[in-house]
């Protein structure tokens, strides 16, 4: 599975997230989790993930509390939260298993999208562990000059202000940095680029996104039956 | 005045950074910390701030167990420099910056106003206080994250390579200032690979390898040629090798520029009649 194109991957994870959408019952949603629980098995990617789906399940949690809290009733509550699972895991199984900038360049050359925005959904997603890693610095040296979270739960919020605002200034002197360094080296540029990475289908692409337009079919026409 | 007793940390459970470290530091002492990158420094200088907890053993801080007290509450006896100020600066002014850690200890707004007067005369910030502190040098920022740490009052002042990036000029005012607090009698531990600040400036150096301390005692033993410098990711400085080899003309070993040029005059009036020119500054 590691081995399928990222185009395939991309369109596995919004095959995924379609499925969550479509599927209405508790038992088709747990069902989606734990084929994608078993992905993540097989890509080895189970144990790398493991804490980002302890998260996610704190997360759907506390959806199902709060639905159920606003009027719904325990089981819509329950499918809201396993269908947010179902769709972030998706998610996290594409981020674990393919790498940004073959991400990158299969938007460009299979999708035809600009490099410009391919190039900015890539750099949000590498954004992503960077931010947590320059969040944990900036309270650990907020920390040292007595920033504590212990507390009351607005004083805590309130005082959550001294690690926001070094992190935005240090995100925004980061991004123009990077902006720099990319025209420098030529990004935006009118003539034609070339890709580095071999992003092309194979047999065994077609055939998963073959089995996708199937699943995907079949549970578009079961919704239409049904409803 | 701070104590590590048997401690024991990794950030996996398998593999252990330290083991079974031991480790006594007395008030007025200016210690250096030096070791390969990833030996476990930083680590061992978390430990002291609480920013880690140890997996096994304790921190003792003029014994009383601090161990796992958290960061914010060891601010009260631990001022912590790190590498980037950037990381810690988000108010208006230097002034008001410097004021942030004594607010979150609770002082009095009088306390308050007389620690950031003070911690800011220390650092020679005095005439920075009203300034916007994100537009100051890499050396002025470095002083600020000092004086934002003096201005709680701490016994111990750690500081995580606090010179990196920093022309001679900004780094010999640094040091300065370090040593000046010294004097005043407070105690310095500064996290650096710098081999001349190592030399200059130590009065006890520790050398974090082989999962502990390879190494804590005087400059002159660790270099006197008995240890494996290079295992640990040291170098001998300049100044060292130079005086080393001239010690067949009977130049003693030194650790100063300024030493070895009083050291060698004697040999360089014998050799011409002429008084040479001064070059050490």
């Amino acid at each position: 599975m590691n081995r399928i194109a990222p185009l395939t991957k991309l369109m596995a994870t919004l095959a995924l997230s379609l499925w969550a959408l479509l599927l209405a019952s508790l038992t088709g949603l747990g069902i989606l989790l734990l084929v994608q629980l078993l992905l993540l098995l097989v890509t080895g990617t189970l144990k790398k993930t493991s804490t980002a789906l302890r998260g996610l399940s704190l997360v759907a949690l506390s959806l199902v509390g709060l639905q159920y809290l606003l009027g719904s009733t325990l089981e819509e509550s329950i499918n809201s939260g396993l269908r947010m699972l179902d769709m972030a895991t998706a998610f996290i199984w594409l981020l674990a298993t393919a790498r940004p900038q073959d991400l990158s360049s299969a938007l460009v050359q299979q999708c035809r999208v600009a490099p410009e925005y391919a190039f900015m959904f890539t750099t949000a997603l590498r954004f992503i562990p960077d931010f947590f890693a320059e969040s944990q610095a900036v309270q650990e040296a907020q920390a040292c000059r007595g920033y504590s979270t212990r507390g009351n739960r607005l004083k805590a919020l309130l005082a959550y202000l001294a690690v926001v605002k070094p992190l935005v200034l240090k995100a925004v002197n980061r991004s123009e940095t990077m902006a720099m360094s990319m025209e420098m080296r030529g990004f935006g540029g009118n003539g034609p680029r070339s890709f580095s990475t071999s992003v092309a289908l194979v047999n065994r692409d077609y055939a998963v996104l073959a089995a996708l337009t199937s699943v995907t079919v079949g549970l578009v026409l079961l919704k239409l039956k049904f409803f | 005045m701070l104590d590590l007793q048997r401690i024991c940390f990794g950030y996996s459970n398998n593999i252990m950074l330290l083991k079974e470290l031991n480790l006594h530091i007395s008030a007025g002492e200016f210690i250096v910390v030096a070791g390969r990158n990833g030996s476990g420094k930083t680590t061992l200088t978390k430990l002291m701030m609480g920013l880690l907890k140890p997996t096994t053993g304790h921190v003792l801080f003029e014994g009383e167990d601090v161990t796992g007290q958290g960061a914010d509450r060891m601010a009260r006896h631990v001022g912590y420099v790190f590498q980037n100020p950037d990381r810690q600066m988000f108010r208006d002014t230097v002034g008001q910056e410097v004021a942030y850690g004594p607010e979150q200890l609770g002082f009095e707004t009088a306390a308050t106003a007389a620690a950031v007067e003070e911690a800011l005369r220390l650092t020679d910030l005095t005439d920075l206080a009203g300034v916007y502190p994100r537009t100051l040098s890499k050396g002025r920022k470095q002083r600020v994250a000092i004086a934002s740490a003096l201005a709680m009052k701490p016994r111990l002042l750690i500081l995580d390579e606090p010179t990196s990036g920093q022309d001679a000029g900004q780094r010999e005012q640094l040091l300065s200032v370090m040593t000046r607090l010294n004097r005043q009698g407070m105690t310095i531990m500064l996290v650096t690979h710098d081999m001349e600040i190592l030399t200059r400036y130590a009065s006890r150096v520790l050398v974090v390898g082989d999962a502990g301390l390879a190494f804590d005692g005087m400059v002159e033993t660790l270099f006197n040629g008995d240890y494996p410098l290079a295992q640990w990711g040291l170098s001998e400085p300049a100044i060292v090798k130079i005086s080393r080899g001239l010690s067949a003309l009977g130049v003693a070993t030194v650790f100063a520029a300024e030493e070895l040029q009083k050291n060698i005059q004697p040999l360089l009036r014998k050799g011409d009649g002429h008084e040479p020119h001064s070059t050490a500054h």
